[in-house]
């Protein structure tokens, strides 16, 4: 007796239901996902040299250079331009008593970043920015235990908190709203 | 049963009939719109990763700094600065103390010993490549730190980035939307 021949037949599967869940997933995937914007604040290195270089002729002629500095400490802001501390006494280069802008909320943990009172500071910047329009650098040094989102808070400040450089460094001009956005970060200093 | 309803009847299972001997169909499915979207989306995800000339994978538990800066990230070479320690390359080089200061031992006169021994080997691998290519070595370093990190700490790898010949240095932050 022969045998019956059995034919096999190719089942294929219907992915028609798998494929409208796919097609639901991507959006919903995609609009999950979260995009942080990164972004980068150029510093240039700590000097722990307090060697001053010999002045070359040629930076004599040159207009006198604002050198604003910022120390953060615990307690505030101390802004010093050209040597002298801004509210020293007459005569005096320094007062190291209080700081120059004291904190906007005093007593709040260090790990408050928002205890500095980052307001006066940029409106103390933005005073010395009309005054010297073309400077743009500014040193900046912390004590040992100030945490950096403070520090990039105060860069924040020091540059001006609605400046935009970012279309500056491709070229095209540096915005009003712009101050002191060259830090230069230095260690050990105050 | 009037002759009408009859002849409907007949014509129904006529019909019927024919429907079950016709042989199945097989149903394709078209892959056109599915195509579409698809290439949309890798487009989309390629144009994103290749906007960013360095893709920064904060590693666990890491809060990277706010800010309202807009400056793109250039080129360079990452350090990641963390609460527990320092990690170079994919490895964890130095070790924070719970206080959030860099171990001691590792440090020397603000020189990180063994992150500067790494960045030393990647330097020297960086300037042979840009010797190869052609092209000039960037020597910038970026600095991914933590938003509870100690200004000392930063001023540390700062240093010592410096002593490994790294001229330019970017913190990297979170653009505050």
């Amino acid at each position: 007796m022969p045998r019956k021949k059995f034919e096999e037949e190719d089942v294929q599967a219907n992915l028609l239901p798998v494929m409208n869940i796919m097609f639901l997933l991507i959006p919903a995937l995609l609009l999950a996902m979260e995009f942080a914007s990164m972004a980068s604040i150029n510093v240039s290195p700590p000097k722990f040299s307090s060697t001053p270089s010999e002045p070359k002729p040629e930076e004599e002629k040159k207009e006198k250079p604002l050198n604003l500095k910022v120390f953060v400490m615990e307690d505030g802001y101390r802004v010093s331009a050209d040597g002298q501390q801004e509210g020293a006494e007459a005569g005096k280069a320094t007062d190291s008593k209080a700081p120059t802008i004291p904190l906007a909320k005093p007593g709040a943990p260090l790990n408050d970043y928002d205890r500095y009172d980052y307001a006066a500071l940029e409106a103390s910047v933005k005073k010395y920015k009309s005054l010297f329009p073309h400077e743009t650098i500014v040193t900046l040094s912390a004590e040992s235990k100030i945490p950096m989102q403070a520090m990039i808070n105060t860069m924040d400040a020091l540059a001006g908190r609605t400046c935009k450089i970012g279309k500056a460094l491709k070229g095209e001009g540096v915005p009003d709203d712009c101050y002191f956005w060259q830090p230069v970060v230095e260690g050990g200093a105050g | 049963m009037s002759p009408d309803q009859e002849a409907f009847l007949a014509k129904k299972k006529e019909k019927a009939a024919a429907r079950r001997q016709k042989p199945e169909e097989k149903g394709e499915l078209g892959m056109t719109s599915l195509m579409d979207i698809v290439s949309i989306i890798v487009v989309y995800l390629l144009k994103s990763y290749a906007s960013d000339p360095v893709v920064i994978n904060p590693t666990a538990g890491q809060k990277i700094p706010l800010s309202t800066a807009d400056a793109p990230m250039q080129d360079g070479i990452p350090i990641f600065m963390t609460m527990r320690g320092i990690t170079f390359d994919n490895k964890k080089v130095v070790s924070m103390t719970p206080e959030g200061d860099i171990d001691p031992t590792t440090v020397t006169n603000h020189l990180i010993g063994p992150l500067y021994d790494a960045l030393a080997e990647e330097v020297d691998k960086a300037k042979q490549m840009a010797e190869n290519t052609g092209k000039p070595w960037a020597a910038r370093a970026i600095l991914v730190g933590d938003q509870d990190l100690k200004f000392s700490a930063l001023v540390d790898v700062m240093y010592t980035a410096g002593r490994a010949e790294f001229a330019d240095y970017s913190f990297c932050v979170i653009r505050k939307s």
